[in-house]
């Protein structure tokens, strides 16, 4: 190596370079770092089959009984104008949340179908006593009472005009300020929190209601009656908290 | 020419040398078993099998790795001569660029191949990709002058190339790499 080009290259990348093209290169590394671990993390958390999954348990999801850290998430799509829904609720849904109060999460996802007319809106008056903490109360409500909104005889109902007088005694009935209550139901917001249970549960592969995922992972009962289904439920979750 | 460039060149040019020598030791145990598994196919993602298999893998109808250990030698020998005096004419460079830029285009279409069409990470090709590119880049700023302004970011451009080359991958074998988590 000449003398020459030691002198041609000093000038360009020993004086005035490095500085610029240290600190350049320092920016691309930790971005890149930054990029490529934030992303790998937040995939993490996203990744299939685990408990806090983003789009399994988002912030803010209602659950019906919590453990904090706690190691069984049991989250259901439902639809609350769905038949099979109230019925798993009624033989299912409404014992368990009493048996495992306290020792699994259990979480309600929105996943109004299109051919239930009033899923949607009482999606939304379950998310509106939501906004003033008394999610459970109108959960338990809209199924306790499924026959007197959902159902005209054996046909789903479309009254809506009934439905949200039905919806509006059960706000009434659990202490709910009724003219928020009016106001979130109508709300951008709470239609928001719909759609995104929505989509979630679409990306979930959810097509059906209701759809249980237990850590993650989707029930598929076997063929059976509701106490079958509910037994096959319970050893899974009694076999989650053991494991 | 100077002395970085030529130990880059050394170590560079070396380490990909080692890679095609180690990918052409790998296909002729293939070629003379055919049920032979590569030592550095490890599962779905990270196999040179399925790399080494694919069409993209005979480009100019004779494996690649022949034309890196021929390449490759080509660059360690000049680092080598460099290192013990040899001062590179003009042509000289020219042709090593040309020689350099042919490679890194050579790589960047494996890179795509890889990624987008066989769908699977070969651990010498990537040790191949790795030297291959600042082998060029500062081939290319040492031999012309009007570059200079790039040499005060040399190493910045070489990082943000790396770095975009890295979320490809990242990208591309996305299931992998959270399945590993």
């Amino acid at each position: 190596m000449s003398r020459k080009t030691r002198a041609k290259r000093n000038p360009v990348t020993a004086r005035r370079g490095p500085s610029l093209n240290v600190i350049l290169t320092g920016v691309v590394v930790l971005v890149a770092i930054a990029v490529i671990g934030g992303v790998l993390l937040v995939s993490r958390s996203d990744g299939a089959g685990t408990a806090s999954n983003e789009a399994m348990v988002p912030p803010g999801a209602h659950t019906l009984s919590t453990v904090e850290g706690g190691e069984v998430t049991l989250v259901e799509f439902l639809d609350f104008q769905c038949p099979a829904c109230a019925s798993y609720y009624a033989g299912i849904t409404k014992k368990l949340e009493q048996d495992y109060q306290g020792r699994i999460t259990f979480v309600t996802r929105n996943f109004p179908l299109e051919m239930h007319p009033l899923a949607v809106p009482a999606a939304r008056a379950a998310e509106a006593a939501g906004k003033q903490g008394k999610y459970s109360e109108m959960y338990h409500a809209l199924y306790d009472n499924f026959d007197s909104w959902a159902v005209d005889g054996r046909a789903t109902s479309a009254d809506a005009a009934r439905a949200t007088a039905k919806f509006e005694e059960f706000a009434t009935a659990a202490g709910l300020d009724l003219e928020e209550f009016r106001a979130d139901s109508a709300s951008a917001e709470v239609q928001a929190a719909i759609d995104r249970d929505v989509a979630d549960g679409t990306k979930l592969g959810v097509n059906s209601t209701p759809t249980f995922f237990l850590n993650g992972e989707k029930f598929q009962p076997g063929r059976g009656t509701i106490t079958d289904v509910d037994r096959e439920l319970r050893a899974k979750i009694d076999a989650a908290l053991a494991g | 020419m100077n002395r970085r460039l030529a130990l880059l060149y050394v170590v560079g040019g070396g380490l990909g040398l080692a890679a095609a020598a180690a990918l052409t030791l790998e296909k002729i145990a293939k070629l003379r078993d055919p049920a032979y598994v590569p030592t550095c196919s490890l599962n779905p993602v990270v196999s040179c099998g399925s790399v080494m298999d694919s069409r993209q893998a005979e480009a100019f109808g004779f494996p690649n790795p022949l034309l890196g250990i021929v390449a490759f030698a080509v660059v360690v020998t000049t680092g080598v001569a460099v290192l013990a005096g040899f001062e590179p004419p003009r042509w000289y460079r020219i042709a090593l660029n040309a020689g350099t830029a042919f490679g890194v285009v050579f790589v960047h279409w494996l890179i795509a191949a890889s990624l987008y069409d066989i769908h699977a990470l070969c651990p010498y090709c990537l040790v191949v990709w790795i030297v291959t590119i600042p082998i060029f880049w500062y081939t290319t700023l040492d031999t012309w002058p009007a570059l200079a302004p790039l040499r005060r970011v040399h190493s910045a451009v070489l990082a943000l190339w790396y770095a975009v080359i890295a979320i490809l991958v990242l990208a591309a074998f996305w299931d992998y790499w959270t399945s590993l988590l």
